[in-house]
């Protein structure tokens, strides 16, 4: 058989490109529609102080491919940066650093272009992005001139265009990601194993045919029939037993279920060398992952509940296509059928059946939805494949920064504050870490000293860039009494040390953590933080908090 | 800043920002350990292996060179891929085909001044313990369980607690995707990777007999294809799964398979995926592991700040696929590690003419002991086995033998198993009269 | 970094302060053999099984002799080559019949389709549950996953020819046009 079909059909040699090639690791992650939005992408690296965080973001951007980029630095290469920067070298001192940036940059992607700023016509920041195709994501690196920082913020609204702000100093970090309104993500890759929805309690009437002619006559059949019913197929046969003895009912406690449970195991027949079944087994591991009603998850929930404040957003293909979902929950209690199945124990041809019974399903669901769109306002132009994008990831399609700007940015910081120093005094009894928030706390006081950038070699005289205390009474200004907090002053001492400086490391590994996140904001794929990360290198942990 | 400014030439302008770091205390410094003048000089002359010149080597190298440390030494048997290029930063497009370990010791040595590296274009088992010796810190990038588990063996077995110089602090990374982790060891001290291996899942397997008769995924059509084919048709001597070739046979075999079964999804991509257990791997992911592992050489060799491994945390997990989290904390010891769970105990007043009867019954005499059936091995050298049977009766002759008839040496280790001592192994390490 | 050290060694000194060293170089048995060493000094063979070590000082490497007193394969004799690597117990076992053999779960190539040889490996099964389930293999031969299709229809549909197929093949007969090797002890 199988040489009938080589001969028949030789197939085609669809080796990879090049390029396939070269990006295999990574289109693995996010395929070639990642691969797509990424080459698309245009990004601005605002870059000052010891400006080694942002560079080392960009080098994680440029090997995978993104399209283009542009660094603005008013900075020339003095010697301190060659003792922490790997993309400059001996050749660039006192040349523009982010001309040598940019050019050592280049060198690793010939596939990707870049600029750099200020240069001989475009000196300004503010001529740069007024002359600039649009950016798709801003980074800036503190300490950043207050001036700077509105400029950024007004192109931000403007053009809806994501902010991240990164601030490196010694051992400690933060970046903080500021997106132009609510952010939805349908393609967020959850676990193989969180994804498996059977329906085995609201079965439609293709599979019970299906189930039905297979297990109709389960008792009768030879034991190699017996041995390899899928395991969906014993539980909806078991089930309808089941409720011909409870008033029609499906299993609903735990108790039940437990019981339903031992009812599949003892009809495993056991008169064979392994003394049991494994197609029985795995129906019964099934049992209480599977037998569950369609309920609406959390990230979809908030989906459904989101109140709209900008029209122009209400208009995007996602809204449109969250509506019709909305709609076809409302009227069937569920959601589309997402139609994987597991692999299980079985032949191959009845699963091959089984698979296309839930894939016919799946098809439909999806197909009503378009129908829906279709109908409303501005559904007319949605690809019918985002639907289906959609209807196969229903379940976990999440919202990053739902909740709107009630509260000042300044209030929130107070409110984040209390809750943290008041969970951390029973951390030690809940064996919770501690808070990072001191951290950033710690930091902010310095997040416009753009004169701290100092490479004194006199170590003792950088120290006295700033001082602790200097830093405490900045921070009683943003959070009144965290001045007093022990991990507060101990993390004030910390940034102190480090006289505005960065260690490589932490530049290193907070730049690979930036990437990450620059690339599933631009690919729309994977989860981004909700917002604000915060890294400590003393102990070598994180924290993500919503600031 | 302008042009004209004067820059000075001196190390300590260049390593300003470093300095005010690893040259001064701050709030966590341990001030009975931290020596701040000390410390730019001690890094200098201190010894740094790098194993692995890939997607977490070439990140380690550029990180310990603009962390101070001035010798570092790369192993690493591979040649440069083109799928390499998404993420091995130091090398290019002209670098294919050249080995991994060479081309990034060029590199960094030419961008940091100062600093030396000399590459091995080898394995690691080619070495022995005189080799690791020198180096006063080891750090990982692999992505193989079998070489970590061998470094880390020899690195426990090299401890000798008389010597001060013969405990090499390993620091291990690896990542999948948007994941990862970094762990450091310290032999004998802290939990090791053997007492660590159930962090590493096991490959799922599928049953032999499903690729055999019963396949329903695309993956099960290569597999059998890879597994059984292969072995049966034997297109090419041996599989090289690097060459496109050989992948193409083995592809086009899944997809007649997979079209006689009717089973959608095979492609070449996922062919070579399954057959070279592709993992996925970004820049972004090596970056933050492999300077996850820097910080912790940097704190560990000046003692700046704490670091991974004393008192507590040893292990540090990281995902990037749901937001960010890291879950760092302490990996225990396993008393019955097979590696570094039990250290050999020294067995004194051996005498080199002792037949081997003689050693096994002076064994049995021993307290802690009580040997009634002693099967013992020196390393490479079966000398008696009680089990089973044809090994007893292949190994009885030696029982006459003396010990140094056998090629036993004073300070050799021997292992002793007792069915008497279901879980233990008893190791000794004979000292000669 | 070096007082880090001493502290280290201050501390271990207490816990183990019966240990001195010596001197000169040590060999150490690596962890793969260790595990090996255990697993061969606890294997029950009984009278059915017998093992040959080609090299006694590689225990990683060894044949197993299988001559089952019932079942249909009684009065054949069927060799396994058994394979360890340095990852075991990480990794199980790789074991071959070394014999073209009539039997629904061994292939004409020698594969064995165990579970515990493969999907269901766990580092804490040792080398003496692999033997009892290759012993199993020949009492209970099992039809409903097999490698070879041909034996195990056989086996499946008509038990009485598939023992007289058994016997055929033993013998070194051809069964079903493919030639099987002579094993009878």
């Amino acid at each position: 058989m199988t040489e009938i079909v080589m001969s028949q059909t030789p197939p085609i040699l669809h080796g990879p490109s090049e390029k396939e090639r070269k990006y295999d690791r990574q289109l693995r992650l996010w395929a070639a529609s990642g691969q797509s939005a990424l080459e698309s992408a245009n990004i601005l690296l605002v870059n000052s102080g010891s400006g080694v965080v942002g560079v080392e973001t960009l080098k994680n951007l440029v090997l995978p491919g993104i399209g283009r980029f542009a660094i603005y630095d008013e900075a020339c290469v003095n010697e301190a940066d060659l003792g922490v920067n790997f993309f400059l070298d001996d050749s660039c001192l006192g040349k523009s650093r982010s001309q040598s940036l940019t050019e050592l940059l280049l060198e690793l992607n010939p596939e990707v272009q870049g600029t750099w700023y200020p240069n001989e016509s475009v000196e300004a920041l503010e001529s740069v992005l007024a002359s600039s195709p649009v950016f798709t994501v801003v980074m800036y690196t503190h300490p950043i001139s207050p001036k700077q920082l509105s400029l950024l913020e007004a192109y931000g609204q403007e053009h809806k265009t994501p902010l991240v702000a990164i601030h490196s100093a010694g051992f400690y970090s933060y970046f903080q990601i500021n997106l132009p309104g609510a952010f939805p993500i349908v393609d967020t890759h959850p676990d193989e194993t969180a994804t498996t929805d059977l329906r085995l309690l609201s079965p439609w009437p293709e599979l019970v045919a299906f189930s039905e002619g297979l297990t109709k006559d389960i008792d009768n059949l030879d034991d190699f029939e017996h041995g390899h019913l899928p395991y969906v197929m014993i539980l909806l046969h078991y089930l309808e037993r089941w409720k011909a003895t409870h008033d029609g009912k499906y299993p609903a406690t735990y108790k039940d279920k437990t019981e339903f449970r031992r009812m599949v195991q003892s009809a495993a027949r056991t008169n064979n060398p392994e003394g049991g079944e494994e197609n029985f087994d795995e129906a019964a591991a099934a049992v209480l992952r599977t037998l569950v009603y369609p309920s609406l998850p959390s990230g979809l929930k908030e989906v459904f509940e989101y109140q709209h404040t900008d029209p122009v957003e209400q208009r995007s293909g996602f809204w449109i296509i969250a509506d019709a979902v909305k709609k076809f929950y409302d009227k069937h209690q569920c959601l589309p059928l997402p139609g994987k199945v597991p692999d299980m124990k079985a032949q191959s041809k009845v699963y091959i059946q089984l698979q296309s019974i839930y894939k016919a399903k799946a098809r439909k669901d999806a197909a009503e939805i378009l129908e829906t769109v279709r109908s409303m306002p501005g559904g007319q132009n949605i690809d019918p494949a985002e639907v289906e994008l959609f209807c196969k990831n229903a379940a976990f399609v999440k919202l990053i920064n739902a909740t709107g700007g009630k509260i000042s940015r300044a209030d929130r910081l107070r409110a984040v504050a209390d809750q943290e120093f008041s969970s951390d005094q029973t951390a030690e009894l809940t064996l919770s870490p501690l808070s990072l928030l001191p951290i950033y706390l710690a930091l902010q006081p310095t997040a416009h000293m753009t004169g701290l950038y100092s490479s004194s070699p006199d170590a003792n005289a950088a120290a006295n860039a700033i001082s602790a205390d200097e830093i405490l009474r900045g921070v009683a200004e943003l959070v009144p009494g965290a001045e007093q907090n022990e991990r507060v002053i101990q993390a004030a001492r910390e940034v102190a040390r480090a006289g505005g400086g960065e260690l490589h490391n932490i530049a290193a590994l907070t730049g690979g953590m930036v990437a990450q996140e620059m690339i599933k904001i631009i690919t729309k794929q994977y989860v981004p933080i909700d917002n604000t990360c915060v890294f400590d290198g003393v102990a070598s942990r994180c924290q993500v908090l919503r600031l | 800043m302008t042009s004209d400014e004067v820059y000075p030439g001196s190390e300590p302008a260049r390593w300003v920002y470093l300095d005010r770091i690893r040259t001064r205390p701050g709030p966590f410094t341990n001030p009975d350990v931290f020596d701040g003048s000390a410390v730019a000089k001690a890094m200098e002359s201190m010894k740094v292996l790098v194993i692995g010149a890939g997607g977490l080597g070439c990140e380690i190298l550029k990180n310990l060179a603009l962390s101070g440390f001035k010798d570092i030494h790369v192993i690493d048997m591979d040649t440069i891929d083109i799928s390499n290029l998404n993420r091995q930063f130091l090398f290019r497009q002209a670098d294919v085909g050249k080995f991994k370990a060479e081309v990034a010791a060029a590199f960094v040595e030419k961008r940091v001044k100062g600093v030396k590296i000399t590459p091995h274009n080898c394995k690691i088992q080619n070495f022995d313990e005189d080799f690791y010796m020198q180096f006063q810190l080891v750090v990982c990038g692999l992505d193989s369980i079998e070489a970590r588990r061998w470094i880390n063996a020899t690195l426990v077995n090299m401890v000798d607690e008389d010597v001060e110089d013969s405990y090499k602090p390993l620091i291990d990374g690896g990542t999948e995707g948007f994941k990862g982790q970094a762990r450091v060891i310290l032999p004998t001290v802290t939990s090791c990777i053997e007492c660590q291996l159930d962090m590493h899942a096991p490959r799922a397997a599928v049953p032999l007999c499903t690729l055999a008769s019963i396949p329903r995924q695309p993956e099960h059509c290569i597999e059998w294809a890879h597994v059984i084919a292969w072995d049966k048709e034997k297109p090419f001597p041996t599989l090289d799964k690097d060459d496109p070739e050989h992948i193409t046979w083995l592809y086009q075999k899944a997809l007649a398979r997979a079209r006689e079964f009717n089973i959608p999804g095979v492609t070449y991509s996922l062919t070579q995926g399954v057959v070279k257990n592709i993992i996925p791997a970004i820049a972004a992911t090596n970056s933050v592991i492999a300077a996850a592992c820097c910080n912790e050489a940097l704190k560990i060799a000046s003692n700046c700040a704490p670091f991974l491994g004393f008192p507590d945390d040893n292990y540090m997990m990281y995902s990037g696929n749901d937001s960010i989290y890291t879950y760092t904390f302490k990996h225990e010891r396993k008393d019955d590690c097979p590696v570094c769970g039990q250290q050999a105990r020294p067995l004194p007043n051996v005498d080199p003419a002792w037949t081997l009867r003689e050693l096994l019954d002076s064994l049995a005499e021993r307290p802690e002991a009580q040997l009634k059936k002693p099967s013992v091995r020196a390393e490479g050298k079966t000398l008696y086995m009680q089990s089973p049977p044809g090994l007893e009766a292949q190994t009885r002759p030696n029982l006459d033998k003396t010990l140094t008839e056998l090629g036993l040496v004073d300070g050799q280790e021997i292992a002793v198993t007792d069915p008497a001592f279901a879980t233990v192994t008893f190791k000794f390490r004979l000292r000669f009269k | 970094m070096l007082k880090i050290w001493s502290m280290k060694k201050e501390q271990q000194k207490a816990e183990n302060a019966d240990s001195a060293a010596t001197g000169g170089k040590k060999k150490k048995v690596t962890a793969a053999q260790l595990r090996v060493q255990k697993d061969l000094s606890e294997l029950s063979l009984g009278s059915t099984m017998s093992t040959e070590f080609p090299d006694p000082d590689n225990i990683l490497s060894f044949i197993l002799y299988i001559e089952p007193d019932e079942g249909m394969y009684k009065g054949g004799r069927f060799s396994f080559t058994f394979n360890i690597t340095p990852s075991f117990p990480h990794e199980p076992p790789k074991v071959q019949c070394r014999e073209k053999i009539y039997h629904p779960n061994i292939d004409l190539e020698g594969k064995v389709c165990l579970n515990i040889l493969r999907e269901d490996w766990k580092p804490v099964l040792n080398l003496n549950a692999v033997i009892v389930g290759l012993q199993f293999l020949f009492l209970e031969p099992n039809a409903s996953d097999p490698l070879n299709k041909e034996a195990a229809e056989d086996l499946r549909n008509n038990r009485e020819g598939f023992k007289r197929n058994v016997r055929q093949a033993m013998a070194g007969g051809t069964v079903r046009g493919e030639t099987y090797e002579r094993v009878l002890a």
